[in-house]
């Protein structure tokens, strides 16, 4: 059998595609970063198992150490770059930010599905849907929303940019780290409490001014 | 002991970050003040890391981990706030600061100094490698806070007003240093314990002292 992840990125990435076409300007720019997120999700997906041979298999501190880095880096790109050479307007990086962290969350959550599809359950997609799903989306808007502030002030830039994917890191990592603990509903609830700040802080943001 | 420790100066650092956002963050100030809140906000993320790997897995992970991102980020901050904010109106480049330039390099040199007893000498690891770049851009910023210490002042005030905090910043760079000697080294952990107590000293008292400066500032 070809690789699964493949497989999966094929079908979703030709009907997302075929989508485009039909779309708006701006809906087709968070659709588009949605399928970067796929694609990075796979990238990193061959990056991280490199990286886990590299480690002898040591899963726990791959998770709480290295795939934080990897991915917070590799999803952070795509909006950095944007926000330095397309458009820094806060509005368009923070749904372009959470569209490359859901897809992202997408393509991951399916492999993980296939490579456990005897044992899942409802709970289990509730737990990948509100943890990862949401870690991956906050993680990147996050550094979205941070670089619409600091892509004006050139003295921030490096350490405010460097700052915010620390800040994502750290996060990302810490989530890893609570739900392979005994901690693991705290693990489960961190996305959740998060998301709650973040959706207010944004629509406060993003709300059109009288 | 020690995990209950740092979980102490991550609440205290929680505490001086929380006070920083609600005292600076609700109106508009300084763009100084700002980044050094920011970056008590890295530190308290680093350490907040690094209390529940302990918790977790009784332990830290030994070379890099993400907590050391935390460190890095709080005095890249510091850095950047004095030599991008600052260093233009206190120093103009001219002769007569020179003085004041050799002085502040004391710092950097006694930080560098620092980790080549801790690690320097030991040889190449993971661990001498993330806790070298640390200490580089701890030295960075210790340079600034040293000389801003001591340089005269311009007309207006500005740096006599923050030299109580550059003071504290400067002491919090010697504490990081003195943590990663102590983590170096077989010492009793009494000696860690004390380290800590001391950093949550210093990040209880960052932002007070520098908002009692930054009043002299409009007074």
């Amino acid at each position: 059998m070809d690789n699964l992840s493949y497989i999966v990125l094929i079908c979703m990435t030709i009907s997302l595609g075929l989508m485009l076409p039909l779309m708006e300007k701006k809906t087709r720019g968070v659709v588009i970063f949605m399928m970067i997120g796929i694609f990075s999700c796979l990238f990193i997906s061959e990056l991280n198992s490199i990286l886990l041979k590299a480690f002898n298999n040591d899963m726990f501190y791959v998770t709480t150490t290295i795939t934080p880095v990897t991915e917070e880096l590799i999803k952070a790109l795509p909006i950095l770059y944007f926000a330095a050479v397309v458009s820094d307007d806060r509005r368009t990086l923070i749904s372009n930010a959470f569209a490359v962290g859901v897809g992202f969350a997408l393509l991951e959550n399916m492999v993980i599905l296939m490579q456990n599809i005897s044992s899942v359950t409802i709970f289990w997609a509730l737990v990948r849907g509100f943890g990862s799903g949401l870690v991956h989306g906050i993680c990147t808007v996050m550094v979205g929303y941070g670089i619409s502030y600091i892509r004006k002030r050139r003295k921030l830039f490096l350490c405010g940019t460097f700052a915010l994917l620390s800040t994502a890191i750290i996060y990302h990592a810490t989530y890893n780290l609570l739900v392979q603990s005994s901690f693991q509903y705290a693990g489960i609830l961190l996305p959740i409490a998060t998301y709650v700040p973040v959706l207010l802080l944004t629509r406060s943001k993003l709300a059109p001014k009288a | 002991m020690y995990q209950y420790t740092l979980l102490a100066l991550t609440v205290c650092t929680a505490v001086g970050f929380g006070y920083g956002l609600f005292r600076f963050f609700r109106s508009k100030s300084a763009l100084y003040l700002r980044m050094i809140i920011i970056g008590v906000g890295c530190a308290m993320l680093g350490r907040l890391f690094e209390t529940l790997q302990l918790f977790v897995n009784g332990e830290l992970s030994s070379g890099f981990h993400v907590g050391m991102l935390g460190t890095i980020g709080s005095f890249l901050f510091f850095f950047t706030a004095n030599y991008g904010q600052m260093d233009s109106i206190v120093d103009d480049g001219s002769k007569k600061f020179k003085k004041y330039r050799l002085i502040g390099l004391l710092a950097p040199i006694s930080v560098i100094t620092l980790y080549c007893v801790a690690y320097g000498f030991k040889g190449f690891s993971e661990t001498s490698v993330a806790l070298g770049v640390q200490s580089a851009v701890t030295a960075m910023a210790a340079y600034f806070h040293l000389k801003h210490l001591v340089i005269p002042d311009v007309e207006y005030g500005l740096i006599r007003a923050i030299r109580s905090y550059n003071l504290l910043a400067l002491i919090y760079a010697y504490l990081c240093m003195a943590e990663m000697i102590v983590e170096s080294t077989a010492l009793p952990t009494v000696c860690i314990v004390i380290v800590f107590v001391l950093q949550c000293a210093v990040m209880l008292a960052f932002v007070p002292v520098l908002e009692r400066g930054v009043k002299k500032w409009t007074t």
